[in-house]
């Protein structure tokens, strides 16, 4: 799909593009504190696919957000690459969203007033240094968008939003991409085509990522699945298939 | 419902506080120049009462129509022996002969400046130390006795005097005497109005007015059990041709008049820049609830759909608007007594000008308040909420924003309103109005519909305008400044009423700024050529007349080739008293360039120029005749011996007789100025001419307001007066420009909250809270510039529709101030920068993730 692996060229100091150590998370105090994360350890390999599964209310939404830096731990320390998040200030937190974080939101991802191509470009236009042209024309072909990339937001159907979105956060190169429920808005098939799309970008050009999905059907295209269960991380698959997956949700739901 | 109201306006506190805030400032503008005008009033009544508390009645000479209650022409006068005649009838217990001048007697400082206070004017009076009459009260020291003046505390203040103290006087005569200070002296109740006092005894008085002998009034006091009626019919039977008896109630009836008529202007002037600011506010309080409305079409969808009726929905909002107006009237009614405070306060930070007493909060006030604080919210809310009306429940689901009104509408709207507001202001321009007060509704309703119109129109390219002013923007600022640009055009319905108070508020400092630099430039050229003087010997700033006397000091120096002066008069003509000068006709072309336009202006002792526009008007022509009234009351027969097309020189008074002719019937000398042609015609840069304008001051130093200027100095002096008065407008209408960013700043933080989600979307991404504020900062600017813009092209327009309507012989082109332009568009965009640190604190301080949660 990708012409060329001219995107490989991620700084690969270490073994992990992202880690959490111990992150606890806390919101509010006393009586009505919840414990949103309570110690969890994890390490997301360069260039693999990982899903995050969970009941709702598990912590999944939460522990991507510290990661990515859109959110600070209680406790404990996340992270990316070399960098740890918390000890960055806000200033500091932004350049690592724009330059070292992709971030793929459930809905609502684009600038309205910008157009698609305008919306990938943003986090890079948006620092000093400009936008590779023709790295930036490959994912926009890529995603099936060359058509379209002069179209604004609410000229797109779902889909092709969510794949400006998934372009966007790839475009920058990033050390690694979250997406909190990806393609939790859009149908099967849709949401089929932009998994592919994802796989691909881990295979040909060893990025990383990190989904948290509700559909084993879509995690089954990552290279792991981590199941999340009250703030921890309670099981672990590789190379799962949906049947592997939904026989695990239904094992941990018995548990309870 | 009305519980959703309440949750709605708790909901909403933070955006209502700023549009309250723009009503308040306009209600409490209203009710401030309701309260000023009422304490002002009040005060000056008890004034009036407190000076006349003394006086039963009064003889005096019966006004004519032709005289003016503040003439600078001397009073007319009578002899005093009638005091004497009076005091011997058994009704009077007590007759004064008084003396009563106006600015022209001054006590000077130590420098040898007069003594006076910045605007209200000077008084000299005759004062006989008996407590009561005319109003005086020794406060301090004694009553004034031969070659001494008693004087209020305000002006010993100023000049540094204190009794006991030898003080030079300036008197109408035209000398400057010695005077020792006897005594304080207070009015009434303390307080002067702002005017200066200075009290003589009557001797003295009539010395130093050169008036010896006679006297303006007599003021009566009545025996005991006679009323003031009985002493006036006592009296009245051997009073003299040309004089009258007044009770004391029509005394005071009078002088409350005079000064009510004041008070009337200053209130209507406040009032007038209430209604600028009222109007201003409409806008953004139409604008607030138009964005409220539509940030709650989803929520309003929603009741619709579980069966809220549209009659329903329209009320919700109403009672809200009707709620807001509420407490902005009872905010308002306390901020104007704030303002009428300040207002006085600031009058008096300029020396005692308004006597102290309660600020007046009269019914009529509060009920005029809550009226106009109601009103203006409620019309404001009127069409947002009938759009709310409208909502279908369908848009709970569909979400979305409010339907457009179709283009059509607007451009039909739009056009027919401007029409309207176009065809009234013409009407206005035209002359065709008669009062006075009606040309001003015309123009103010006219102004107002073509605002109204324009802002409607306006929505159409206000979109296109603003990209193009965002384009260098973009170009400069990269991608902060697109997203900018953007914002500022992506709704231009919200984006032209926003800029519609800043559109006003320049409109109007605009047409102002035309409309003074137009009669700066017309004037420096007529005054350029309207004197054939080397210099002008008189007064600056106000017209204030002095002593004759002068004329002939100079005329005797060696350095002037010709003279003439001219003289302050009034003329009755057709029953009517009219403004005119007398000239000394046989030297006076010579110096004033009258532009002769017929005859001669040569006019002898039987002879009147007649301005040739007002001959035309009134079809007379050279050699007819015209019969003047004098203040003495004489009807002359004269001819008309000339026609002259330059009244500049003169005031731009429409008749001119000659001095000789006018001394006959008037008292005193007040002339007004006297121009100079130097003997040997220096250069104006030679030393010759320098000395000679030195000789010149040193023979006018005896009349300490008049300076020496040449022509040059005078256009200056004209054109700083004139640009004193703008920016005192100036300062009042910025209270406009004030409203107008506090307008922007509710839009904007509105529009921030709208797009909360998109805030937290480019946080993500890697937008910095400096590169947000930014983006915020330069959309307000391009807001801003795009009011600016239109404002200060409409104030081009306006300016230059009313000074074309002005005759020719006033204004006879416009001139645009482009440098002052330059600055308000500036201005303009800095009110931008301002209006933006709120919202852009705001957004730039949002929490990334509940900004991206936020519904
Ligand atoms: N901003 C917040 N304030 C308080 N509690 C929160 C907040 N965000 C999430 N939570 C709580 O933290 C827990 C984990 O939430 P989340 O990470 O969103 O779960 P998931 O994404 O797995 O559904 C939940 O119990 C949720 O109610
Ligand atoms: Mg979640």
């Amino acid at each position: 799909m990708f012409a060329s692996e001219s995107g490989t060229g991620l700084a690969s100091s270490g073994q992990y593009a992202a880690r959490a150590e111990a992150a606890v998370k806390i919101y509010g105090s006393g009586d009505t504190a919840v414990h949103a994360l309570r110690g969890v350890d994890v390490g997301f390999e360069r260039g693999k696919f990982t899903a995050i599964m969970g009941p709702s209310g598990s912590g999944k939404s939460t522990l991507m957000h510290c990661m990515a830096g859109l959110d600070r731990l209680s406790g404990g320390e996340t992270y990316i690459g070399d960098t740890a998040v918390s000890s960055l200030n806000d200033k500091q937190l932004t350049i690592l969203r724009r330059e070292g974080v992709g971030f793929i939101f459930q809905a609502y991802n684009l600038v309205p007033t910008l157009t698609a191509r305008e919306n990938i470009t943003l986090p890079m236009d948006l620092g000093k240094g400009t936008a590779d042209d023709a790295w930036v024309d490959e994912v926009i072909e890529a995603v099936g968008l060359a058509d379209r990339a002069t179209h604004r937001p609410n000229e797109l159907s779902g889909g092709q939003q969510q794949r400006v979105a998934v372009a966007r956060a790839l475009a920058s190169r990033p050390q690694i991409v979250f997406g909190d429920e990806p393609t939790g808005n859009l149908d099967s098939k849709t949401s089929a085509e932009i998994l592919e799309f994802m796989g691909q970008a881990v295979e040909q050009l060893n990025q990383t990522i990190v989904m948290v999905t509700h559909d084993p059907r879509s995690a089954s295209y990552a290279d792991r699945v981590l199941f999340l269960a009250d703030g921890k991380i309670v099981h672990e698959l590789s190379n799962p298939t949906a049947d592997l997956v939904y026989d695990t949700i239904r094992s941990l739901g018995d548990d309870d | 419902m009305f519980k959703l109201v309440r949750r709605s306006i708790v909901a909403n506190l933070g955006r209502l506080v700023l549009t309250l805030l723009s009503v308040v400032l306009g209600v409490s503008a209203v009710s401030g120049s309701f309260v000023l005008a009422d304490s002002l009033r009040s005060v000056f009544d008890q004034i009036s009462e407190d000076a006349l508390a003394g006086t039963d009645a009064q003889v005096r000479p019966i006004p004519s129509e032709i005289a003016d209650a503040f003439s600078s022409a001397a009073a007319p006068s009578f002899d005093e022996s009638l005091t004497t005649e009076l005091a011997a009838l058994p009704e009077v217990a007590r007759a004064e002969g008084q003396v009563a001048v106006f600015e022209r007697i001054y006590t000077l400082d130590a420098d040898g400046e007069i003594v006076r206070p910045p605007g209200p004017p000077v008084f000299a009076n005759s004062f006989s130390g008996a407590e009561g009459v005319g109003g005086f009260r020794v406060v301090e020291g004694t009553a004034p006795g031969d070659q001494q003046v008693a004087l209020d505390q305000a002006q010993a203040t100023q000049g540094g005097f204190e009794i006991g103290d030898t003080i030079d006087v300036s008197m109408a005569t035209g000398d400057i005497e010695q005077f020792e200070l006897s005594g304080i002296i207070d009015f009434g109740d303390g307080g002067t109005g702002g005017a200066f006092f200075i009290l003589m005894d009557l001797p003295t008085i009539q010395r130093a007015t050169g008036t010896e002998g006679t006297i303006n009034f007599v003021d009566l006091g009545a025996a005991d059990d006679v009323s003031p009626e009985e002493l006036v019919a006592a009296v009245s039977p051997s009073l003299p041709e040309g004089l009258e008896a007044v009770p004391q109630e029509v005394l005071i009836e009078e002088s409350q008049e005079n000064f009510g008529q004041i008070i009337d202007f200053i209130g209507y002037v406040l009032l007038g820049f209430a209604l600028v600011i009222l109007f201003v506010s409409i806008f953004i309080i139409y604008n607030t609830f138009a964005i409220l409305v539509g940030q709650r079409t989803r929520m309003l969808g929603l009741l619709r759909s579980i069966g809220a009726s549209a009659s329903q929905i329209r009320g919700m909002v109403l009672i809200e608007s009707v709620l807001i107006g509420l407490i902005a009237s009872i905010t308002g009614l306390f901020g104007g007594l704030g303002i009428a405070w300040l207002l006085k306060a600031a009058f008096n930070s300029f020396g005692n000008a308004f006597p102290d007493g309660p600020l007046q909060l009269q019914p009529r006030t509060i009920a005029i308040v809550f009226a106009v604080g109601l009103g203006v919210t409620v019309i404001s809310a009127l069409i947002p909420a009938f759009r709310a009306a409208k909502v279908a429940p369908l848009e709970a689901v569909r979400g979305g924003g409010l339907q457009q009104r179709s283009l059509t509408f607007r451009v039909l709207g739009g056009s027919l309103v401007l029409a309207v507001g176009l065809l009234l202001l013409f009407l206005g321009l035209s002359g065709q109005i008669e009062s006075t007060a009606n040309i001003f509704v015309a123009l103010g309703f006219g102004a107002a519909l073509i605002f109204i119109g324009v802002t409607m129109l306006s929505a159409l390219f206000a979109g296109v305008v603003a990209s193009v002013i965002g384009r260098p923007v973009q170009a400069l600022k990269g991608t902060t400044g697109r997203l900018a640009r953007d914002n500022a055009s992506r709704n231009p319905q919200r984006t032209s009423a926003t800029a519609t108070a800043l559109m006003i508020g320049l409109a109007l400092i605009t047409g102002v700024a035309v409309l003074a630099s137009s009669i700066v430039d017309n004037f420096n050229d007529v005054l350029e050529d309207a004197f054939g003087a080397d210099l002008i010997v008189g007064p600056t700033g106000q017209p204030l007349p002095f002593s004759a006397t002068l004329v002939d000091e100079l005329a005797a120096l060696d350095e002037v080739d010709v003279i003439s002066a001219y003289q302050f008069l009034q003329l009755g003509v057709d029953g009517e008293g009219v403004d005119a000068r007398a000239w000394d006709s046989d030297t006076g072309t010579t110096i004033f360039n009258m532009g002769l336009a017929e005859g001669s202006l040569d006019l002898g002792s039987d002879g009147i120029a007649v301005l040739d526009e007002t001959a035309a008007e009134m079809g007379l022509s050279v050699g007819d005749s015209l019969t003047v009234e004098f203040s003495d009351g004489e009807l002359v027969e004269l001819a008309i011996k000339g026609l002259y097309d330059n009244s500049a020189a003169v005031d731009g008074v429409s008749y001119l007789v000659d001095r000789e002719l006018a001394n006959q019937h008037v008292e005193g000398d007040a002339v007004g100025a006297i121009g100079v042609t130097l003997t040997g015609q220096p250069a104006t840069d030679s030393p010759e001419f320098a000395a000679a304008e030195e000789a010149i001051e040193a023979a006018a130093a005896s009349q300490p307001q008049v300076d020496v200027l040449s022509n040059a100095e005078l256009r200056e002096e004209l054109s700083a007066s004139i640009n004193q008065l703008q920016a005192l407008i100036l300062l009042l209408l910025g209270l406009c420009v004030i409203i107008a960013a506090v307008g922007i700043v509710n839009t904007l933080s509105l529009s921030v909250l709208e797009r909360t989600r998109e805030i937290g979307l480019l946080r993500a991404v890697g937008t910095t809270r400096s590169q947000l504020r930014t983006t915020i900062r330069w959309e307000a600017v391009i807001v801003s510039l795009f009011g600016s813009i239109l404002g200060v092209v409409m104030g081009v327009a306006l300016g230059w529709a009313v000074v074309t309507a002005i005759p020719d012989e006033f204004l006879s082109y416009v001139s645009i101030p482009w440098a002052q332009i330059a600055i308000y568009l500036v201005a303009g965009g800095i009110v931008g920068v301002l209006a933006a640190i709120f919202p852009g604190y705001r957004a730039a301080n949002l929490n990334v993730l509940d900004a991206i949660a936020y519904e």
